[in-house]
């Protein structure tokens, strides 16, 4: 099924290794580069912004195709235009298949065609179908996971899992009422069950290739499965829905495990997250808490804004220093120190900009306000509650 | 994940790639099984800062009447003064080149006592006008207090802190989302120069510390900050009606981009190098569209519908190009 040389995408997954262990300080500079030189490997990007700018080129390079064959059909009128789409879809396949042949990967320009070709895809099934949701999801979710399998086009992956969610999501919906009503707990099920389809197919997979898009599944399981019965979700999600309207005094039905779901979801990641060594999970796991505290927030004002901000604080501060005092003299498994091969210090980096955007000094006014120092502090808080 | 590093590892191997001494390395170092939360928990301890601080702030302003002025002022500046007793007493004292705690909490506590002072100082000026109409003076003694902390305890937050101080004093803001919004530079004409001057003593400071070698990883926040401020100034100024105005920033804005071409080179620096690239291609642009405006193109208007897709397709490429030289020359 996948389209590259198998030969190659093994020589990318070993200079993947090499930056990894130069990264660490394992093999010198001259060394990465010997290992790059001696293996050929795909056409590849892994500058962003190149990557970006590539994937922009592609995009024009692909509207022009359009373009010259739209020159031509539209001597059709009506009749092209109902499958000017479909062309366009065939155009980006075609594109794309003929890029890969030519070895380009994670290159920008076969992201622009791998992307326009599922767009125009979902827009042509969309005309077709007079925009009937649940097809188009159906169509796109197909579409994705080919170009997926094909090609080990990651961000194929993300689509497919939301046009797969989308085609859960608008099936229920085929079913009217207790389709819509049931919904959180079918999408928690279906989350629940891949998840452990696709670790299962991790924890057996040979070869590298897929390794990253099932992580990327994996996550995405985590991530719906928290989502589908979050409180703050299933409710305004049935007001949308359902129409219905929460009274005072009253609240929505099996109110009480959506509460429990909340709060005792985010810890069984934490804990698990810890238990397994698993990085993706804990930032989830970190999302899932500040999401959970948000939820609450948004119902019930339990504290004042300042109060809350101060002792969170306080309650945070505690619990880094103590979980650093605990770790910092651990020298293997959990650990304070840095690692010396995945170390993502990126985060850190940006602090300072932070700080200057919420702290930062402005020029005085005649009407001087106490605020004028600690300005930031509403816009401060604000962003800090969705962590 | 460990199970493909480690098949990949001795692949390299088996490819007489690597000799064996590091593979044992390699192997030895994997089987730690390190799950480092340096980062997670670095970032819980500055959102805890934030979060206080924030809170502090919000406190007194709501509460401004209701507390006693006193009684506020006297418990800030005991959780002041426990901060920077702490640092005091754990740090190394001054040192030339880049340092840091033997604790990391104590980096943080230094960024929440310098925040809690500026909150103090504003309170103090708000409430008892120490520096009476100096409101100057009020901006001025903050800005010093961090930067000493920022050299005093190489502190890089700090001295973003001071960096704005600085600016404030001059009369701008440059907080990054104000600096999106940039709307002094448009109130006058003065506020202009005294950023491009701004800028100016901020890019010969880094020279001069380069110099004496005195803390030169500071260099690159002072020329992100220089580079934002000229660059904006100019390309404000670059509108303007008065001919000689908009010339005089012209030549600003390509002196500024030649050196922070240079800059992002010497200290192999990404950020710097892209933005000194979007306002040079900015700038540039405005610059193109006032020399056509007094041109009269009514005979050859068509001619645009073919330039511009090739304008602006070839300016993907260059910028493509330029990415891709920088990072090989870095690399190297």
């Amino acid at each position: 099924m996948i389209v590259y040389d198998k030969k190659m995408l093994d020589n990318e997954v070993l200079t993947d290794e090499a930056g990894v262990l130069y990264e660490g300080g394992f093999v010198s500079k001259e060394q990465k580069k010997f290992i790059e030189k001696e293996l050929y490997v795909l056409k590849s990007q892994n500058n962003i912004l190149v990557r970006i700018g590539f994937f922009l080129l592609g995009c024009l390079l692909f509207l022009s195709i359009c373009g010259a064959i739209s020159i031509v059909g539209l001597q059709a009128e009506d009749a092209y235009l109902q499958i000017c789409c479909y062309l366009f879809a065939v155009v980006g396949f075609i594109g794309a298949e003929l890029l890969a042949t030519k070895n380009y990967h994670n290159h920008g320009l076969d992201d622009a065609f791998i992307l326009g070709a599922l767009l125009n895809l979902g827009i042509a099934i969309a005309i077709t179908t007079q925009g009937y949701e649940a097809v188009i999801a159906f169509f796109i979710a197909l579409g994705a996971l080919f170009m997926f399998l094909r090609y080990l086009h990651l961000p194929s992956m993300l689509v497919f899992c939301l046009a797969a969610t989308a085609f859960l999501f608008f099936g229920m919906f085929q079913f009217g009422g207790i389709g819509k009503a049931i919904l959180p707990f079918t999408a928690m099920f279906f989350a629940g069950i891949f998840y452990f389809l696709t670790k299962r197919r991790i924890n057996d997979l040979k070869e590298k290739y897929y390794y990253n898009g099932l992580l990327l599944a994996n996550s995405f399981c985590l991530v719906l499965f928290y989502l589908s019965c979050n409180y703050l979700v299933v409710r305004e999600l049935s007001s949308e829905l359902l129409g219905t309207e929460v009274k005072p005094g009253t609240d929505i039905p099996f109110a009480f495990f959506f509460y429990v779901f909340t709060f005792v979801v985010p810890v069984v990641y934490l804990v698990q997250a810890l238990k397994t060594k698993d990085r993706i999970m804990l930032w989830i796991s970190f999302l899932a808490i500040g999401f959970s505290i948000y939820t609450i927030r948004f119902y019930y004002s339990v504290l004042p804004i300042e109060v809350a901000l101060t002792l969170g604080g306080i309650v945070l501060f505690a619990i880094a220093y103590f979980s650093i005092k605990k770790l910092k003299e651990k020298e293997s498994g959990l650990t304070f120190k840095p690692d010396r091969i995945n170390h993502t210090d990126n985060f850190l980096n940006a602090e300072a900009l932070v700080v200057a955007s919420t702290f930062g000094m402005k020029p005085e006014v005649k009407t001087v306000s106490p605020m004028e120092f600690g300005g930031g502090g509403f816009s401060g808080g604000g962003s800090s509650e969705s962590f | 994940m460990t199970k493909f590093d480690e098949q990949a590892a001795q692949k390299l191997f088996d490819k007489n790639l690597i000799t064996e001494n590091q593979f044992t390395e390699i192997k030895a170092y994997r089987a730690l099984h390190i799950f480092s939360l340096n980062t997670e928990l670095k970032l819980f301890l500055y959102l805890s800062v934030l979060l206080f601080t924030s809170g502090i702030g919000i406190l007194i302003y709501e509460n401004i009447d209701t507390i006693g002025h006193i009684a506020i002022l006297s418990l800030l500046l005991i959780v002041i003064a426990v901060c920077f007793y702490y640092c005091f007493k754990n740090s190394r004292g001054f040192q030339k080149s880049e340092t840091s705690f033997e604790h990391p909490v104590l980096e943080y506590l230094v960024l929440a006592g310098n925040i809690l002072t500026c909150i103090f100082i504003g309170y103090l000026q708000f409430q008892y006008k120490p520096f009476g109409e100096h409101y100057g003076l009020a901006t001025l003694v903050p800005t010093i207090v961090s930067f000493f902390c920022a050299y005093y305890f190489d502190n890089k937050s700090v001295l973003t802190i001071g960096v704005t101080g600085l600016a404030a004093y001059v009369g701008l803001s440059v907080a990054p989302q104000d600096l999106l919004n940039n709307n002094d530079f448009y109130a006058s004409q003065n506020l202009s120069y005294s950023a491009f001057m701004l800028g100016v003593l901020l890019i010969l400071w880094t020279i001069y510390s380069n110099r004496i070698s005195l803390k030169t990883h500071f260099n690159l926040i002072f020329l992100t900050f220089a580079l934002h401020i000229i660059s904006i100034a100019a390309i404000s100024n670059l509108t303007n009606y008065d001919t000689l105005t908009w010339i005089i920033f012209t030549a600003i804005m390509a002196s500024s981009i030649y050196y922070f071409y240079k800059a992002s080179y010497d200290n192999k620096s990404m950020s710097l190098y892209v933005f000194m690239i979007v306002y040079g291609y900015i700038g540039a642009n405005i610059f193109l569209f006032r020399i056509f405006q007094n041109v009269d193109f009514s005979a050859i208007w068509e001619l645009f519908f073919i330039l511009l897709p090739a304008y602006f397709i070839s300016s993907i490429v260059l910028f493509i190009k330029l990415i891709k030289k920088f990072n090989k020359e870095i690399t190297q």
